[in-house]
């Protein structure tokens, strides 16, 4: 991947080529040019979006939306995707638009629409043999499994962590870490003693003492998931919540920092000493003694809102569980595999002590949670068990994304990238105040986001964005979040800035 | 259609070449393992490649002739040659590579991928809603039905007031109500914390989990051979619909829905009367509660019937109806436009299924139809039922109240004692068979549906030897 790409900084200015013929100035230092992988894998990428539908979702994707409607809930359907046609960075739909794409399912796709190295695995007999003869893996894997998780899941391991759970989801992910969290503090309350007749009698009618009286604190805004156990933990918006049952587990504020941060250092560490407070307070005064099974935790807040918190919060949070005995669980299901700039964001603390658990989905297609105390897997086994334990479709998918990421360096260039973007929006943001503030995210890859002046501009804008041929997405109540792939490069940068100031203006009258 | 039409290099019998199962081999790869993830459950290590039709091949050389099926979930043989078709198309490549936030960005071809689902669909059911797992399947069921039972109330349509908005995001009522689903004694609905809740075969899927204070009713408990206890085991189906009936109207938590397996699979293949499952709907619709039914063990052509409750005529058809296993995918059927939200983003998640998975599951329902493999599933289960009949009475301290009659290859039995039961699987290895057992002292017979006559006359045989050693 020796590419150099054709357009760059030219002395402090950044000239945008693309739709509009934009120039942003910029007071940043002149870098070396990035090369493009995207060039590489997607020689046949769109060099800009095509909108051809007078408004997104055209009338092909209107039409489609409400017949899947009748057999299947598209409620919250953007438009019709056609993926046969989708390349790289770019998304194409049911009526021809292509869009730039820098929500990627969710933030899920890893390495562009249509990869040729993650089709080639598609294609190869591992991968047809792993479709064809899913495992119940847990009784019966197959003899390359170790091999492919050692090459794959297990080489991408957070520092420290080198034993693995696999699942099918993030929901799952956490959910059996949950279950982990759960198994091994009860056995150390048990300590030397057996399970006793009541312990096993009374979790038959799911009553306590052998159905546990434990629980998972999560923080205000935090997002895990949407089955029950996830569910109780999640904590960002009514609608993920509403009507359905969940466990009396406690919360605990998640700081609130204010931007930019350079301008507002003492307040917000007296905000992250106060939530730091309140949590010891919750954990000694709050919630019965030793009843925190673990604390969960995302290294940023992204369906809340992307709401960030300093090193020194996560350490203190970090010195805090292990003061208690209680587990920190990581759940890295959205910032994980290099969008942060760091392969799992968490990386970014420089922990004195790794968390206990890590939970993974999303960019890597493949599901589960790491630990690194072996203590972690139950003593007994068919604790942690059900039908499928995971799936080796995926963990060969995982496998070849960690190896393109490696080979081209994705996480080093989604850092450059993410703060060529990150200087650009600052400089435009400055022109629109009162439309767009508390721009977030600086020295954390791609992973951005900001806030408009309410949910309904906020709504607009990325209803505006996407008729310019720009795919983007919301969080929290007014946030706007970028989460392209990792081989978004400056160019597509260029272009995507390009559309954002000219929604900007349009916002501005 | 038999077997050989898609496995023309299948084994015609089982291969033990090492002195144990699991062999060298695969102890050694067992112990490798379990240096990253946990290893101990494992049978044996597996060669898939080498694996065909009804016979699974290991790292040490054995081929087992297959009736556990990795755990009920493979459905059309290994390595069938349709579903390796369907693997290298086009469409599956696209699925694997650019997999959807299938919510958001439905693709062009999502339609016909959900049509290749409900083209298998139980009787009475029109749409559907996909998961990843049979405990997740059963979970979103359970959202389904708790959004269903509240919006009944609400209004469908109608907006949240202010308290549920504040309440919910502090999990307490009445954003976040306590409303209960119904499962029953010695059900197994999967390991996550609701599913968890509603699972009641055994403490060792339960303990330390917090669970929810949901209900169970008692699942009726025959006496066997049932012609011979018509009367008792009438009695005991009322026996056991009256606790049901108390229940919903007394329980202290409402229950939103009543869920139930045609069969109790890891419970031990219990089976109950179709005036059980009659009598439960009419109960769920006496008292405005849902009827979930979960055939994630029992569907998908082994009992003889597409869905196992299809043999139980139920009027009008079940509310919702959960699957995965031998379909690939998940999820569940339903037919009730009122059991979808009205509202965006309430049934959701990243993924919502997987189209793979989805791609896979049409191409089992084809290779199904196409080749009759429910009547086919069928023939054969009676076959194997009369074969076992008989050695139940040369054995009848090694096959105890066998039953399965008239439920396709769905056929289980009883040991003795779980040692029994444990020395009989372990020696069944050694004779080149891979069964699995459920509950305390049976065994269950799982194959996919391509078993057939030549098959069960194998398994009979290797039966007959190890228990003629006994
Ligand atoms: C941080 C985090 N955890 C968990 C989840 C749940 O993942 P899934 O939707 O795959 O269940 C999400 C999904 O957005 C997430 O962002
Ligand atoms: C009837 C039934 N429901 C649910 C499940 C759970 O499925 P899974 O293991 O895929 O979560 C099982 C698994 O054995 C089952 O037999």
């Amino acid at each position: 991947m020796g590419m150099s790409s054709k357009r760059g900084y030219i002395q402090g200015k950044v000239i945008a080529n693309c739709v509009g013929k934009r120039v942003f100035l910029n007071g940043g230092v002149a870098r070396r040019p990035y090369s493009s992988v995207a060039e590489e894998y997607f020689p046949d990428e769109p060099s800009k979006p095509v909108v051809t539908s007078s408004q997104i979702p055209g009338p092909s994707s209107i039409k489609l939306t409400k017949e899947l409607g009748r057999s299947f809930d598209s409620n919250a359907s953007y438009f019709i995707s056609d993926y046969f046609n989708s390349k790289g960075n770019y998304i194409s739909d049911a009526d021809g638009n292509k869009l730039l794409d820098v929500y990627a399912q969710i933030a899920s796709i890893p390495l562009g629409y249509n990869n040729p190295a993650l089709i080639e695995t598609a294609r190869s007999d591992v991968m047809v043999n792993a479709l064809v003869n899913r495992p119940a893996l847990a009784c019966f894997p197959s003899i390359d499994y170790g091999k492919i998780l050692s090459e794959g899941i297990l080489a991408a391991a957070p520092k420290g962590m080198g034993h693995v759970w696999t699942a099918l989801s993030g929901s799952c992910a956490n959910e059996t870490a949950f279950k982990a969290a759960f198994i091994y503090q009860n056995a150390k309350r048990r300590g030397s003693l057996d399970v006793s007749a009541e312990e096993l009698a009374s979790c038959m009618d799911n009553k306590p003492p052998g159905s546990s009286d434990m629980v998972i604190l999560s923080f205000d805004k935090g997002f895990h998931g949407r089955l029950f156990g996830s569910l109780s933990a999640t904590r960002s918006k009514p609608i993920h919540k509403l009507d359905m049952p969940a466990f009396p587990w406690p919360r605990a504020p998640f700081p609130q920092l204010k931007y930019p941060l350079k301008d507002h250092v003492k307040e917000n560490h007296e905000e992250e000493e106060r939530c730091l407070a309140e949590l010891e307070n919750i954990i000694t005064k709050k919630v019965a003694p030793n009843k925190i099974a673990a604390i969960i935790v995302e290294p940023v807040q992204s369906e809340g809102g992307d709401n960030h918190a300093s090193s020194f919060f996560f350490q203190s949070l970090r010195d805090i569980t292990l003061k208690h005995e209680i587990l920190l669980i990581v759940d890295e299901v959205q910032t994980g595999v290099g969008a942060s700039g760091k392969f799992w964001a968490h990386e970014h603390w420089n922990l004195s002590t790794p968390p206990d658990m890590v939970t993974f989905s999303k960019k890597f297609q493949a599901a589960g949670f790491y630990f690194s105390d072996p203590k972690l897997q139950p003593k007994e086994p068919y604790r942690q068990f059900n039908t499928w334990c995971g799936d080796p479709s995926k963990a060969l998918l995982a496998r070849s994304i960690y190896q393109e990421i490696t080979k081209n360096d994705l996480v080093t260039k989604t850092a450059e990238v993410g703060s060529y973007i990150y200087e650009n929006l600052e400089a435009m943001f400055s022109k629109y105040e009162g439309h767009v503030q508390n721009l977030r995210g600086k020295n954390y890859g791609t992973f951005i986001a900001w806030d408009h002046s309410s949910p309904a501009e906020r709504d607009q804008f990325i209803s505006l964005c996407r008729s310019k041929g720009l795919n983007i997405g919301g969080c929290g109540s007014a946030a706007v979040r970028l989460r392209p792939c990792l081989v978004f490069g400056k160019k597509h940068a260029d272009i995507m800035l390009s559309i954002i100031e000219d929604v900007l203006k349009t916002l501005r009258g | 259609m038999s077997s050989g039409n898609y496995f023309t290099n299948e084994p015609k019998e089982p291969v033990v070449k090492s002195e144990t199962v699991p062999g060298p081999q695969s102890s050694a790869g067992i112990k490798a393992l379990g240096q990253v993830t946990d290893s101990r459950p494992v049978y044996f290590i597996a060669d898939y490649e080498k694996s065909v039709g009804n016979y699974i091949a290991d790292v040490d050389g054995n081929v087992y002739l297959d009736v556990y099926a990795q755990i009920a979930s493979n459905p059309l043989g290994y390595n069938n040659p349709a579903l390796i078709e369907t693997a290298k198309s086009d469409k599956m490549i696209r699925a694997i590579v650019d997999r959807p936030a299938l919510g958001n960005f439905p693709g062009a071809d999502t339609a016909e991928i959900i049509q290749g689902l409900l083209d298998m669909a139980p009787k009475g059911q029109d749409k559907v809603w996909s998961g990843l797992s049979g405990a997740d399947a059963n979970e979103l069921a359970f959202k389904a039905a708790f959004m269903w039972y509240q919006g009944k109330k609400r209004g469908f349509t109608k907006g949240f007031n202010e308290e549920e908005l504040k309440s919910v995001m502090s999990n307490s009522a009445p954003g976040s109500p306590e409303l209960a689903i119904l499962s029953f004694e010695r059900a197994f609905h999967g390991r996550l914390f609701a599913s968890g809740s509603a699972t009641r075969s055994k403490p060792i899927h339960k303990l330390d989990l917090p669970a929810f204070k949901w209900p169970k009713a008692e699942f009726p408990s025959y006496k066997y051979p049932l012609d011979k206890y018509e009367a008792e085991n009438k009695k005991e189906d009322e026996r056991c619909l009256a606790i049901v009936d108390d229940i919903l109207k007394s329980w202290s938590i409402p229950v939103a829905g009543v869920l139930i397996e045609p069969i109790q699979s890891e419970g031990g293949d219990n089976h109950a009367s179709k005036e059980f499952f009659q009598g439960l709907r009419d109960l769920t619709l006496k008292h405005g509660t849902l009827m979930i039914v979960d055939e994630v063990q029992t569907g998908v052509g082994a009992t003889g019937k597409m869905w196992c409750h299809e043999h139980f005529d139920l009027s009008p058809a079940p509310d919702i109806v959960t699957f995965s296993k031998k379909f690939q995918s998940a999820g569940y059927f339903f037919h009730d436009p009122e059991i979808m939200p009205a509202q965006a983003y309430r049934q959701f998640n990243t993924w919502c299924g997987d189209p793979a998975r989805m791609i896979l599951a049409g191409a089992i329902g084809k290779e199904i139809a196409k080749n009759n493999l429910v009547q086919r599933t069928k023939e054969v289960g009676q076959y194997m039922y009369s074969k076992l009949e008989a050695l139940s009475s040369k054995y009848p301290k090694y096959i105890k109240n066998l039953r399965g009659k008239d439920r396709g290859t769905f056929i289980a039995w009883s040991l003795e004692s779980g040692e029994a039961r444990d020395k009989f699987l372990k020696d069944l290895k050694t004779k080149g068979v891979n069964m699995g057992g459920c509950a305390e002292s049976s065994v269950r017979l799982r194959p996919t549906l391509v078993f057939e006559e030549k098959h069960v006359d194998i398994l009979i045989q290797k039966i007959d030897q190890l228990l003629a050693s006994y």
